[in-house]
């Protein structure tokens, strides 16, 4: 067991490196760049353009500036940012706890609510309830997150709220925690739960739906209702157990979601997150920032993959890593 | 000295330290419905970005510009009215020897929000160790090469030029820093010149950041919100003498978004928020049907009228002959239907353009009967005269035989340049000339302008208050004369390639180097009433249209005057007040 998880960090470095020079130099192929666009303001000069070039060490070839980001990150230094003149790893720690936070929320409610929802659909296949929730889920799958979260601004709007963007109203953002304020929060949490939620919520109830009705007439669930088990007994013991598997999986998968997959309903919902910044960062070129960014989003991608590999283990005898 | 001597001493010294106190009285804004208003309240912005830094010389920056301004003062103040200069922390100033000697009078009892004194260190620790400094990200460098600053008493400033240069005084608009709080970031400090650049970053403690201006930082929570408080100790007062700012409180909401800009602002967690004209209908039609807010229009100087480019140095030779031949750029401008743009693309809320400067700016120069009218006869004859037959498709012929076509560049994320670029199509493919549409982000427009993978783009320049202040766009050989390119000097400090100027080049670059050094008011206009008829009789680039500003402001507040925010020495904010 403990061999495994070794080799798979032992695996992890090369990709990392490999993922590393990709995205530097995929960086490098975008053209412009934060410096061309302030000659356009009428105090900054080429000199001053050039002068900075200097101070971040761009008039250097590219191989150097990777190298020397590479040497930075083995000493656990992620380089700073252009932009904001401070380190990548400060700027990162100050989003990510609303990150964090909102992706955890958002996952949670995506199982409670769809893995239930799955079984529901699988069992009473032809119901009235499963339909109403398939046409929501294909709706949901069908509709970008941006243009749900258009909608119920709109609807909000329409409806006279105020809770149209953000986590909180303006006069809490900075307010000490109080219950007014939670109060305030759960009153804007909803809407970026569902616009980043409806889309993993209706795949992966449609997921458990098939993982259900395959497992329902497998020849071991005939076999445990013919000896006799109560039907809540091969329901849950035999069928969920055996149909949650997969999904155990596309869990792991969904870590790196945290930073890259919200980026533009985030923006949509002015949501404090790191995609935003991840996103501005990209269009100034800011460098540093976003190698940062990808190659977290990359280590949390294998981080995942190995998390879903071991609790497969845990949750299927059948696997073992030995 | 007797006792009674000394209290009336302490008396008179007292006194005198009242009366030296020289608050500005703020007033003459009844045409742009300003009124006396009441103290208290707070008013909530946006912010189209999160600061970079704290520092307004650390960054070429449009949050950090936005907050300084409500932050901070400059020896100099616009106009709101008619962008005139006004005494701002200098109260008088005099220029003479032969234009190059300024001497600034400060403003006395201005105090830092830290209660210090604001003095002529300050002044003098701005401009040499700040502006100056080659290294400061932010600072102004190029405009301050052997400047000399010099502090003659403790309000009052010299600054000795090298050579005369016209639009100095509004470099005094730059925002005075606190020398008691930067200098251990300054080279006076004992640092290195980049070191100025780490002053004030955006996690900075509050504090410490001090300014004269009208409000002072109370807390930045990072990507999502920038709250200032009222400076009670600021130095303007309204006409009834009532102290300035009105509002006891501004936030600033950090959206990137403008959709969600206006859904703030609809759902009134906005006070006030700026508008493109794209945005104008709908919200001229709620407040038609009683919403709580006013939509207004103002014609603004400030701004980034769009033009089309040709790129004279295009790589295809036979483009590169036809877009340098002002022949050429005239025909292509018949078809350029800017009525149509105005009414379609802007909603009507623009104009037509001025030429390198804004209709409403005293420079102006009324160029629009070289602008020509939409005539798609009148293009074609002149794309006939300049010997482009049309091909058996309809598309014209090049010399070489090849058709006649090229790449127009735009910013596709822009709705104005998007719609601008398809009617630019629509138009000049019924006068034979075939334009594929590139759309690149629009962030992206300037640095590809400079770069030379480019034949045609849509481009818009920020105009402002004296030509001067854009000599790098508009002189031929200029670091953003992009257009030809071949005319800016092989190396960074050398003189412009004058071999491959064109002559009407050469003549408006005459006139750039005789102004620059003319300090009569008259002479300068005259000058560059010329440069601006040889720019529309050339369509050097081809103007399009000068968009009007509008904001939207909730009925709550009063006193709105219009402003991009970014604009050092414009600043009507302090005059907002909350009904």
């Amino acid at each position: 067991m403990w061999t495994f998880v070794f080799k798979r960090f032992l695996v992890a470095i090369p990709t990392l490196l490999l993922i590393s020079v990709l995205v530097f130099a995929v960086i490098q192929l975008q053209p412009g760049g934060f410096l061309e666009n302030m000659l356009e303001d009428p105090r900054v000069s080429r000199e001053t353009v050039e002068r900075i070039r200097q101070q971040y060490l761009l008039d250097q070839p590219v191989w150097v500036q990777y190298v020397n980001w590479l040497a930075g990150v083995v000493r656990g230094d992620f380089g700073y940012s252009f932009l904001n003149n401070r380190p990548v790893s400060e700027l990162i720690w100050e989003r990510l706890g609303w990150t964090v936070f909102l992706a955890l929320v958002t996952i949670f409610a995506t199982w409670v609510i769809a893995i239930p929802l799955g079984i529901y659909t699988a069992l009473r296949r032809h119901g009235f309830g499963a339909t109403l929730a398939n046409f929501i889920g294909y709706f949901g799958l069908a509709t970008p997150d941006f243009l749900v979260a258009l909608l119920l601004i709109f609807a909000v709007l329409s409806a006279g709220g105020t809770s149209v963007g953000g986590l909180f109203s303006p006069q809490y953002i900075d307010a000490p925690w109080s219950w007014a304020k939670v109060v305030d929060m759960l009153g804007h949490l909803w809407i970026p739960i569902i616009v980043i939620g409806l889309d993993g919520t209706a795949s992966i109830m449609r997921q458990m739906r098939a993982n259900m009705l395959d497992v329902l007439s497998q020849d071991y669930v005939r076999t445990a209702r013919s000896k006799g088990l109560a039907e809540r007994v091969v329901l849950w013991k035999h069928a969920v157990r055996n149909a949650i598997n997969p999904l155990i999986s596309i869990a792991g998968l969904s870590l790196p979601n945290l930073i890259s997959s919200t980026i533009i309903a985030s923006i949509v919902l002015n949501l404090p997150t790191i995609g935003p910044f991840l996103y501005d960062s990209l269009l100034n070129k800011d460098q540093y920032v976003v190698m940062a960014l990808l190659m977290m989003s990359a280590v949390l991608l294998m981080i995942g993959n190995l998390l879903a590999d071991l609790a497969l283990a845990w949750a299927d005898p059948r696997i073992r890593y030995e | 000295m007797s006792k009674r001597r000394a209290v009336w001493l302490a008396g008179l010294l007292a006194l005198g330290t009242i009366a030296l106190a020289q608050p500005k009285t703020v007033t003459g804004y009844g045409n742009l419905g300003v009124a006396p208003g009441k103290a208290g309240g707070s008013l909530t912005l946006a912010l189209g970005s999160a600061p970079q830094t704290l520092f307004y010389y650390g960054a070429v920056d449009s949050a950090i510009q936005a907050l300084a301004n409500q932050m901070f003062d400059g020896l100099i103040e616009y106009n709101l009215g008619n962008y005139k200069i006004e005494p701002g922390l200098a109260v008088s100033w005099s220029i003479g020897g032969g234009s190059k000697v300024y001497t600034f009078n400060l403003r006395r009892g201005v105090k830092w929000h830290d209660g210090r004194d604001f003095t002529a260190d300050d002044v003098v620790f701005t401009y040499s160790q700040i502006v100056a400094n080659p290294e400061a990200r932010g600072g102004d460098a190029g405009n301050f090469a052997g400047v000399k600053i010099e502090k003659l008493d403790p309000y009052k400033v010299r600054f000795t030029l090298p050579k005369p240069a016209p639009a100095f005084i509004h470099y005094m608009r730059l925002p005075i820093m606190p020398k008691h709080k930067l200098l251990p970031f300054s080279q006076e400090g004992g640092k290195a010149p980049a070191e100025i650049n780490n002053a004030w970053p955006t996690n900075v403690n509050p504090q410490e950041v001090v300014g004269t201006g009208p409000f002072r930082l109370q807390s930045y929570t990072a990507g999502q919100q920038i709250t200032l408080v009222k400076n009670p100790d600021y130095w303007k007062r309204d006409a009834e003498g009532t102290a300035l700012p009105y509002l006891d409180r501004l936030q600033y909401l950090i959206i990137t978004d403008s959709q969600a800009r206006v859904a703030q602002f609809l759902a009134g967690n906005l006070g006030q928020i700026n508008i493109t004209g794209a945005e104008f209908p709908d919200l001229k039609r709620r407040e038609v049907q009683g919403a709580p807010f006013k939509v207004v229009q103002f014609r603004a100087l400030f701004g980034s009228p769009p033009h089309l480019a040709f790129n004279f140095d295009a790589k295809n030779p036979d483009l590169a002959r036809l877009f340098r031949n002002s022949d050429f750029r005239r025909a292509i401008q018949f078809a350029v239907n800017r009525q149509r743009v105005i009414e379609d693309v802007y909603n009507g809320l623009a104009e037509l353009p001025g030429n390198g400067m804004a209709p409403v700016s005293e420079w102006y120069y009324d160029t629009r009967k070289l602008l020509g009218t939409y005539d798609l006869k009148a293009a074609n004859a002149a794309l006939d005269k300049l010997g482009l037959k049309r091909g058996p498709d309809g598309i014209r012929l090049l010399p070489s035989g090849k058709p006649l076509e090229f790449t127009l560049t735009y910013g596709s994320n822009s709705a104005a340049f998007t719609g601008i670029a398809t009617i630019l199509q629509n138009d000049l493919r019924q006068v034979g000339v075939k334009v594929n549409l590139q759309g690149i982000l629009a962030a992206n427009l300037l640095s590809t302008g400079r770069g030379k993978d480019w034949e045609a783009i849509i481009l818009g320049l920020g105009d402002q208050p004296d030509p001067e202040l854009r000599t790098p766009i508009w002189k031929p050989g200029g670091a953003l004369y992009y257009w030809h390119q071949s005319t800016q000097p092989a190396t960074p400090e050398g003189a412009p390639q004058f071999n491959n100027f064109l002559p009407w080049e050469k003549e408006i670059y005459d006139i750039w180097e005789k102004a620059a050094s003319t300090t009569n008011v008259t002479q300068r206009k005259a000058l560059y009433d010329r440069w601006q008829a040889i720019f529309a009789r050339e369509a050097m680039v081809i103007m399009i249209a000068k968009e009007y500003a509008a904001g939207a402001v909730s009925n709550r507040y009063g006193n709105y005057v219009y402003s991009l925010g970014v604009i050092p020495g414009y600043n009507p904010v302090p005059l907002m007040f909350q009904r």
